[in-house]
Protein backbone atom coordinates (compact mmCIF):
# COMPACT_ATOMS: atom_id res chain seq x y z
CA UNK A 1 0.00 0.00 0.00
CA UNK A 2 0.70 3.64 -0.67
CA UNK A 3 1.95 6.43 1.46
CA UNK A 4 -1.11 8.15 -0.49
CA UNK A 5 -3.42 5.43 0.35
CA UNK A 6 -2.19 5.05 3.83
CA UNK A 7 -3.47 8.76 3.78
CA UNK A 8 -6.86 7.95 2.49
CA UNK A 9 -7.35 5.54 4.58
CA UNK A 10 -7.17 7.39 7.83
CA UNK A 11 -10.55 6.69 9.81
CA UNK A 12 -11.96 10.26 9.54
CA UNK A 13 -10.69 10.95 6.30
CA UNK A 14 -12.56 8.01 4.88
CA UNK A 15 -15.74 9.07 5.97
CA UNK A 16 -14.99 12.39 4.89
CA UNK A 17 -14.66 11.81 1.63
CA UNK A 18 -17.87 9.41 1.35
CA UNK A 19 -20.01 11.54 3.47
CA UNK A 20 -22.77 12.66 0.65
CA UNK A 21 -22.66 16.05 2.51
CA UNK A 22 -19.19 16.64 4.18
CA UNK A 23 -17.16 16.48 1.38
CA UNK A 24 -19.34 19.39 -1.14
CA UNK A 25 -19.63 21.24 1.87
CA UNK A 26 -16.03 21.70 2.96
CA UNK A 27 -15.53 22.16 -1.32
CA UNK A 28 -18.06 24.88 -1.10
CA UNK A 29 -16.26 26.60 1.92
CA UNK A 30 -12.86 26.65 -0.25
CA UNK A 31 -14.77 27.85 -3.22
CA UNK A 32 -16.41 30.85 -1.24
CA UNK A 33 -12.80 31.55 0.01
CA UNK A 34 -11.82 32.05 -3.27
CA UNK A 35 -13.90 34.65 -4.00
CA UNK A 36 -13.87 36.54 -0.46
CA UNK A 37 -10.07 36.46 -0.34
CA UNK A 38 -9.11 36.44 -4.59
CA UNK A 39 -11.33 39.12 -4.70
CA UNK A 40 -9.09 41.51 -2.07
CA UNK A 41 -5.97 40.05 -3.41
CA UNK A 42 -7.11 41.05 -7.00
CA UNK A 43 -8.19 44.61 -5.91
CA UNK A 44 -4.70 45.29 -3.75
CA UNK A 45 -2.83 44.76 -6.46
CA UNK A 46 -5.05 46.50 -8.93
CA UNK A 47 -4.92 49.10 -6.59
CA UNK A 48 -0.74 48.85 -6.56
CA UNK A 49 -0.93 49.32 -10.47
CA UNK A 50 -2.91 52.39 -9.66
CA UNK A 51 -5.65 51.14 -11.57
CA UNK A 52 -8.53 51.71 -9.61
CA UNK A 53 -9.18 52.57 -5.22
CA UNK A 54 -7.82 55.94 -6.00
CA UNK A 55 -8.59 57.81 -3.04
CA UNK A 56 -7.76 54.61 -0.73
CA UNK A 57 -4.16 54.79 -0.07
CA UNK A 58 -2.05 51.34 -0.78
CA UNK A 59 -1.21 51.46 2.97
CA UNK A 60 -5.11 51.23 3.77
CA UNK A 61 -5.68 48.95 0.77
CA UNK A 62 -2.81 46.74 2.22
CA UNK A 63 -3.17 47.18 6.20
CA UNK A 64 -6.67 46.58 6.38
CA UNK A 65 -7.15 43.73 4.60
CA UNK A 66 -4.11 41.76 5.82
CA UNK A 67 -5.93 40.36 8.99
CA UNK A 68 -8.65 39.03 6.26
CA UNK A 69 -6.62 37.33 4.03
CA UNK A 70 -4.56 35.81 6.92
CA UNK A 71 -8.08 34.30 7.97
CA UNK A 72 -9.36 33.20 4.13
CA UNK A 73 -5.44 31.56 3.45
CA UNK A 74 -6.14 29.46 6.85
CA UNK A 75 -9.53 28.43 5.68
CA UNK A 76 -8.35 27.76 2.04
CA UNK A 77 -4.81 25.66 3.06
CA UNK A 78 -6.73 23.21 5.87
CA UNK A 79 -9.93 22.76 3.30
CA UNK A 80 -8.02 22.09 0.59
CA UNK A 81 -5.91 20.00 3.08
CA UNK A 82 -8.78 17.64 3.89
CA UNK A 83 -9.92 17.47 0.62
CA UNK A 84 -6.62 16.30 -0.52
CA UNK A 85 -5.58 14.10 1.79
CA UNK A 86 -9.46 12.81 1.55
CA UNK A 87 -8.67 11.37 -2.16
CA UNK A 88 -4.68 11.18 -1.79
CA UNK A 89 -4.48 7.85 -4.19
CA UNK A 90 -6.30 10.26 -6.41
CA UNK A 91 -4.10 13.26 -5.98
CA UNK A 92 -0.65 11.70 -5.93
CA UNK A 93 -0.21 10.54 -9.53
CA UNK A 94 -2.36 13.63 -10.77
CA UNK A 95 0.05 16.16 -12.32
CA UNK A 96 -2.02 19.05 -11.85
CA UNK A 97 -2.21 18.97 -8.13
CA UNK A 98 1.57 18.71 -7.91
CA UNK A 99 1.45 21.76 -10.52
CA UNK A 100 -0.61 23.75 -8.56
CA UNK A 101 1.66 22.87 -5.04
CA UNK A 102 4.83 23.89 -6.92
CA UNK A 103 2.86 27.47 -7.67
CA UNK A 104 1.79 27.49 -4.13
CA UNK A 105 5.34 27.42 -3.38
CA UNK A 106 6.01 30.23 -5.63
CA UNK A 107 3.49 32.03 -4.42
CA UNK A 108 5.44 31.70 -0.81
CA UNK A 109 8.58 32.96 -2.43
CA UNK A 110 6.86 35.75 -4.33
CA UNK A 111 5.98 36.89 -0.59
CA UNK A 112 8.94 36.42 0.59
CA UNK A 113 11.17 38.83 -2.23
CA UNK A 114 8.01 41.04 -2.22
CA UNK A 115 6.81 41.79 1.17
CA UNK A 116 9.99 43.89 2.60
CA UNK A 117 10.08 45.53 -1.03
CA UNK A 118 6.19 45.88 -1.54
CA UNK A 119 3.81 45.22 0.61
CA UNK A 120 5.63 46.42 4.29
CA UNK A 121 6.65 49.35 2.64
CA UNK A 122 3.57 50.90 1.28
CA UNK A 123 3.88 54.21 3.42
CA UNK A 124 7.04 54.98 0.71
CA UNK A 125 4.99 53.96 -2.27
CA UNK A 126 2.22 56.25 -1.36
CA UNK A 127 4.52 59.38 -1.10
CA UNK A 128 6.03 58.37 -4.61
CA UNK A 129 5.14 60.62 -8.11
CA UNK A 130 5.07 57.75 -10.04
CA UNK A 131 5.24 53.79 -9.23
CA UNK A 132 8.27 52.08 -8.69
CA UNK A 133 8.92 48.79 -11.46
CA UNK A 134 9.31 46.85 -8.27
CA UNK A 135 5.96 47.64 -7.41
CA UNK A 136 4.46 46.89 -10.89
CA UNK A 137 6.17 43.45 -11.11
CA UNK A 138 5.01 42.63 -7.73
CA UNK A 139 0.98 43.04 -8.17
CA UNK A 140 1.57 41.31 -12.02
CA UNK A 141 3.37 38.45 -10.94
CA UNK A 142 1.07 38.46 -7.84
CA UNK A 143 -1.80 38.22 -10.73
CA UNK A 144 -0.15 35.53 -12.38
CA UNK A 145 0.43 33.01 -9.75
CA UNK A 146 -2.88 33.09 -8.05
CA UNK A 147 -4.77 33.05 -11.47
CA UNK A 148 -2.02 29.72 -12.64
CA UNK A 149 -3.41 27.99 -8.90
CA UNK A 150 -6.85 28.69 -9.79
CA UNK A 151 -6.51 27.30 -13.22
CA UNK A 152 -4.99 24.04 -11.96
CA UNK A 153 -7.32 23.66 -8.83
CA UNK A 154 -10.08 23.34 -11.75
CA UNK A 155 -7.83 21.19 -14.26
CA UNK A 156 -7.49 18.40 -11.29
CA UNK A 157 -10.70 17.16 -11.64
CA UNK A 158 -9.86 16.21 -15.25
CA UNK A 159 -7.12 13.97 -14.74
CA UNK A 160 -7.32 10.98 -15.18
CA UNK B 1 -32.15 25.64 -31.54
CA UNK B 2 -28.76 25.32 -34.28
CA UNK B 3 -27.17 28.19 -32.25
CA UNK B 4 -27.37 25.78 -28.86
CA UNK B 5 -26.39 22.51 -31.26
CA UNK B 6 -23.25 24.71 -32.16
CA UNK B 7 -22.37 25.22 -29.01
CA UNK B 8 -23.18 22.15 -27.43
CA UNK B 9 -20.94 20.26 -30.20
CA UNK B 10 -18.27 22.84 -29.68
CA UNK B 11 -18.73 22.26 -25.72
CA UNK B 12 -18.77 18.23 -25.73
CA UNK B 13 -16.33 17.62 -28.89
CA UNK B 14 -13.32 19.95 -28.04
CA UNK B 15 -11.69 18.61 -25.18
CA UNK B 16 -10.79 21.91 -23.15
CA UNK B 17 -13.71 23.52 -23.99
CA UNK B 18 -15.91 22.50 -21.05
CA UNK B 19 -13.44 23.32 -18.50
CA UNK B 20 -12.22 26.24 -20.04
CA UNK B 21 -16.18 27.93 -19.29
CA UNK B 22 -15.67 26.20 -16.28
CA UNK B 23 -12.35 28.80 -15.28
CA UNK B 24 -14.46 31.35 -16.75
CA UNK B 25 -17.01 30.84 -14.91
CA UNK B 26 -15.59 30.58 -11.75
CA UNK B 27 -12.64 32.87 -12.06
CA UNK B 28 -15.59 35.57 -13.08
CA UNK B 29 -17.83 34.63 -10.13
CA UNK B 30 -14.39 35.21 -7.72
CA UNK B 31 -13.88 38.31 -9.23
CA UNK B 32 -17.55 39.47 -9.25
CA UNK B 33 -18.52 38.56 -5.96
CA UNK B 34 -15.43 39.18 -4.23
CA UNK B 35 -15.88 42.54 -5.73
CA UNK B 36 -19.37 42.34 -3.84
CA UNK B 37 -17.83 41.41 -0.99
CA UNK B 38 -15.19 43.93 -0.23
CA UNK B 39 -18.40 46.74 -0.47
CA UNK B 40 -19.86 44.81 1.96
CA UNK B 41 -17.04 44.23 4.32
CA UNK B 42 -16.74 47.91 4.42
CA UNK B 43 -20.61 48.12 4.79
CA UNK B 44 -19.84 45.61 8.05
CA UNK B 45 -16.98 47.79 9.22
CA UNK B 46 -14.42 45.39 8.57
CA UNK B 47 -11.84 46.93 6.23
CA UNK B 48 -11.30 49.57 4.07
CA UNK B 49 -12.46 51.99 6.83
CA UNK B 50 -11.10 54.96 6.15
CA UNK B 51 -13.70 55.38 2.83
CA UNK B 52 -17.06 55.64 2.16
CA UNK B 53 -18.84 52.72 1.00
CA UNK B 54 -20.13 54.24 -1.88
CA UNK B 55 -16.74 55.03 -2.52
CA UNK B 56 -15.85 51.68 -2.29
CA UNK B 57 -18.92 50.62 -4.78
CA UNK B 58 -17.72 53.11 -7.44
CA UNK B 59 -14.22 51.73 -7.35
CA UNK B 60 -15.56 47.80 -7.46
CA UNK B 61 -19.08 48.30 -9.43
CA UNK B 62 -17.50 47.99 -13.01
CA UNK B 63 -15.42 44.70 -11.41
CA UNK B 64 -18.80 43.53 -10.52
CA UNK B 65 -20.83 43.83 -13.33
CA UNK B 66 -17.72 42.60 -16.28
CA UNK B 67 -17.25 39.48 -13.88
CA UNK B 68 -20.99 38.68 -13.76
CA UNK B 69 -21.27 38.77 -17.50
CA UNK B 70 -19.09 36.43 -17.74
CA UNK B 71 -20.40 34.10 -15.41
CA UNK B 72 -23.88 34.23 -16.97
CA UNK B 73 -22.50 33.64 -20.46
CA UNK B 74 -19.60 30.71 -19.44
CA UNK B 75 -22.85 29.60 -16.94
CA UNK B 76 -24.86 29.37 -20.27
CA UNK B 77 -22.74 27.89 -21.89
CA UNK B 78 -22.02 24.85 -19.65
CA UNK B 79 -26.14 24.68 -19.12
CA UNK B 80 -26.44 24.07 -22.81
CA UNK B 81 -23.82 21.67 -23.22
CA UNK B 82 -26.16 19.13 -20.59
CA UNK B 83 -29.49 20.37 -20.42
CA UNK B 84 -30.75 17.02 -19.49
CA UNK B 85 -28.61 16.83 -16.59
CA UNK B 86 -28.96 19.98 -15.16
CA UNK B 87 -33.12 19.85 -15.89
CA UNK B 88 -33.43 16.73 -13.87
CA UNK B 89 -31.17 17.80 -10.83
CA UNK B 90 -33.13 19.00 -7.80
CA UNK B 91 -30.37 21.12 -6.71
CA UNK B 92 -30.34 23.55 -9.74
CA UNK B 93 -33.68 25.20 -10.10
CA UNK B 94 -33.20 25.92 -6.05
CA UNK B 95 -29.43 27.47 -6.87
CA UNK B 96 -30.99 30.00 -9.80
CA UNK B 97 -34.11 30.83 -7.41
CA UNK B 98 -31.15 32.29 -5.11
CA UNK B 99 -29.13 33.67 -8.08
CA UNK B 100 -31.86 35.66 -9.50
CA UNK B 101 -32.79 36.73 -5.45
CA UNK B 102 -29.09 37.68 -5.16
CA UNK B 103 -28.83 39.52 -8.24
CA UNK B 104 -32.06 41.52 -7.76
CA UNK B 105 -30.86 42.59 -4.38
CA UNK B 106 -27.61 43.36 -5.27
CA UNK B 107 -28.50 46.13 -8.00
CA UNK B 108 -31.85 47.57 -5.65
CA UNK B 109 -31.47 47.17 -1.81
CA UNK B 110 -27.81 47.06 -1.65
CA UNK B 111 -26.85 49.43 -3.73
CA UNK B 112 -29.46 52.03 -2.39
CA UNK B 113 -28.19 51.37 1.33
CA UNK B 114 -24.63 51.54 -0.34
CA UNK B 115 -24.86 54.95 -1.81
CA UNK B 116 -26.62 56.21 1.00
CA UNK B 117 -25.25 58.93 2.78
CA UNK B 118 -25.38 58.09 6.59
CA UNK B 119 -27.17 54.79 6.28
CA UNK B 120 -28.42 53.74 9.83
CA UNK B 121 -25.59 51.46 10.75
CA UNK B 122 -27.90 48.17 11.42
CA UNK B 123 -29.05 49.06 8.43
CA UNK B 124 -25.99 49.00 6.80
CA UNK B 125 -25.18 45.93 8.51
CA UNK B 126 -27.90 43.96 8.21
CA UNK B 127 -27.81 44.78 4.01
CA UNK B 128 -24.87 43.48 3.70
CA UNK B 129 -24.96 39.99 5.93
CA UNK B 130 -27.96 39.52 3.23
CA UNK B 131 -25.77 39.96 0.68
CA UNK B 132 -23.00 37.76 1.33
CA UNK B 133 -25.48 35.10 2.92
CA UNK B 134 -26.83 35.11 -1.11
CA UNK B 135 -23.97 34.89 -2.54
CA UNK B 136 -22.22 32.35 -0.31
CA UNK B 137 -25.23 30.17 -0.71
CA UNK B 138 -25.12 30.51 -4.71
CA UNK B 139 -21.69 29.13 -4.71
CA UNK B 140 -23.12 26.42 -2.28
CA UNK B 141 -25.90 25.62 -4.29
CA UNK B 142 -23.56 25.59 -7.34
CA UNK B 143 -20.89 22.50 -5.87
CA UNK B 144 -24.13 20.88 -4.74
CA UNK B 145 -25.59 20.72 -7.96
CA UNK B 146 -22.70 18.40 -9.26
CA UNK B 147 -22.78 16.80 -5.99
CA UNK B 148 -25.99 15.62 -5.38
CA UNK B 149 -29.07 15.05 -8.19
Amino acid sequence: MTIAHTIESIGFLSDFSESVLAYPIVLSTHLTCIALFGGMILMTNLRLLGLTFGSVTNTQMVTSLRPWKRVGGTIMISTGLLLAASEAGKYAPNPFFWTKMIILGLIGVHGFIFRPLVYNRTEELDRAAVIPTRVKVAAILSLVLWTAMFVMGRLIAYWE
Amino acid sequence: MILQNALVDALNDTEWAFPLAECVHIGGFAIGVGSIALVDFRMLNLGLRHESTARILRYTELWTIFALVFVLFSGAMLFLSQTGVYLVNQVFPIKMYILLAALVYNFTIHRKVATMENPPPMLSKAAATVSLLLWVLVVFGGIFTGFLE
